[in-house]
């Protein structure tokens, strides 16, 4: 998850977080909080309410178990597993309400400020959010990964706790079935 | 087969269908004042009534004169007046009907003692920390690597593979255990149960772990499923009709549980509920393969 930050400076907030500097942790949920946000909103169909809490929890989480993070394994790759898992717990919780936001209700979340200008654009972004919302949570989150943090098959796989090669499959399966439901919704 | 290397495709969406969405002002808010709870509960009683509404128990005295050397944790009120500050290696802590404490986990989390609870702190190292319940109830939210914390109670050891909830027991073994965020193993005697946030699992006496199942699950099925648990096989027409898609939680430990005839049927109610994919192969299923059972799960778990 790569913001404004570089390496060295993540580490040296991180050093501040397990100090109990508040600033520090303000810092990091600064760099992290609108991706996060973002892959929260997109899988959970829109529910703004929902990915509001999810992002929360991922932040309570890491502010939390920050002084039992060893760096073994990198802080971005720390990061998308409590998001992937806090995604998920969320919908496990709310699995019977769980349903597909409306594709105009999505296009008014991304872009709350868009007026008429942006019509056609917003049109657009509104069948891309209905068609991904439309799939399975396995297929889902995947891409939503890649999308917004542009992981390596290796970063994924970790973050997914699943093999590169289970990564590459979901991805492929989900790539396809969202060009079907993209063409079906331009027609 | 070689793994893929590097980054994958982006596939059918172009930059900017997919904005980037600021995160509401609010949700700093809410964490800072997360952060900073004291959390404390409007009292219902007058100071006199707290002076008589006990309290916390210390334990142990046996190992009194080492106690300064023996790990701990720290011990804070909720409600009550506790009056241990800390608890010990091998020291019990105990609640009556009006007080409630708090105890902080190392640093990997807090465990909230509820009411008429009872329990001990058997280890306090790195590498592992374990309460015993003894009976009672507790909450745990706890941020470590899966399997460092554990609960043992009567009928049963609640492993914390990194997660959030509630057990409670009575001396017997008989209690419940909610998850709240993410899994929790209830272990006991080689019988495991895996509890996804959202589910539910009874503990008995005298088999340990029960068969775990959704909150939402139908009543039928959570009424069939507790007489299963206590050995009536009779009560599995009714689980099977009942499963919904994310009641394939219970199939899938039903699997290892019932009788190879029956096996049958559980495969293939599952199998109408989720077709299997097509790395998993009935036949070792059947045979209770651990591999094929593990990679099943994992599969099915998307949909729980």
């Amino acid at each position: 998850m790569v913001v404004s930050l570089s390496d060295p400076e993540i580490s040296e907030i991180i050093e501040s977080c397990r100090r109990g500097d508040r600033e520090a942790f303000r810092a990091l949920y600064e760099a992290y909080k609108d991706k996060v946000y973002s892959i929260a909103l997109y899988f959970f169909h829109g529910d703004s309410a929902a990915a509001g809490d999810a992002t929360q929890q991922v932040f309570l989480k890491l502010i939390t178990s920050i002084q039992s993070f060893r760096g073994n394994s990198g802080f971005s790759t720390w990061l998308h597993r409590l998001v992937v898992n806090t995604c998920l717990d969320g919908s496990r919780r709310n699995k019977s309400r769980e349903q597909p936001a409306e594709p105009a209700d999505l296009a008014r979340i991304a872009d709350p400020a868009s007026q008429d200008e942006e019509q056609v654009r917003r049109q657009v972004a509104g069948r891309v959010q209905l068609a991904l919302s439309s799939l399975p949570a396995k297929l889902r989150m995947p891409i939503l990964l890649r999308y917004f943090e542009d992981l390596s098959y290796a970063e994924m796989a970790e973050a997914l706790q699943c093999s590169a090669g289970t990564v590459a499959s979901r991805l492929n399966q989900g790539h396809k079935l969202l060009a079907q439901k993209l063409e079906k919704l331009r027609r | 087969m070689n793994e893929p290397q590097g980054k994958p495709p982006v596939g059918p969406i172009e930059p900017g269908q997919l904005p980037v969405v600021k995160a509401p002002d609010s949700i700093w808010r809410s964490i800072e004042s997360s952060l900073n709870v004291p959390e404390r509960r409007t009292s219902r009683f007058r100071v006199w009534q707290w002076a008589a509404a006990l309290v916390a128990v210390i334990g142990i005295v046996s190992w009194y004169a080492t106690r300064q050397q023996l790990p701990g944790w720290q011990v804070s009120r909720l409600e009550g007046n506790p009056s241990v500050d800390q608890i010990k290696v091998g020291e019990w802590l105990q609640t009556d009907a009006s007080s409630r404490a708090r105890i902080t986990v190392g640093n990997i989390g807090v465990v909230d003692v509820e009411p008429n609870t009872r329990v001990r702190l058997v280890a306090a190292s790195p590498t592992e920390h374990r309460l015993t319940l003894e009976r009672g109830e507790i909450s745990a939210v706890v941020t470590a690597p899966p399997r460092l914390f554990l609960v043992d109670t009567p009928a049963s050891t609640a492993v914390d593979l990194g997660c959030a909830y509630k057990i409670k027991t009575d001396e017997s073994g008989n209690g419940v255990l909610r998850v709240t965020s993410g899994w929790v193993s209830l272990e006991w005697k080689g019988r495991e149960s895996l509890v996804p946030a959202g589910a539910d699992c009874r503990t008995h006496s005298r088999t340990g772990p029960g068969t775990p199942y959704f909150a939402d699950a139908t009543e039928t099925l959570q009424r069939a499923l507790a007489t299963f648990d206590l050995g009536s096989t009779d009560s599995l027409t009714s689980i099977l009709s009942e499963a919904r898609v994310r009641d394939t939680l219970t199939l899938w430990h039903l699997l290892s549980r019932v009788e190879p005839a029956d096996r049958i049927r559980v495969v293939d109610r599952m199998t109408e509920l989720v077709p299997l994919p097509e790395s998993v192969s009935r036949d070792k299923v059947l045979q209770l393969d651990p591999a094929t059972l593990k990679s099943w799960r994992e599969e099915l778990a998307w949909k729980w």
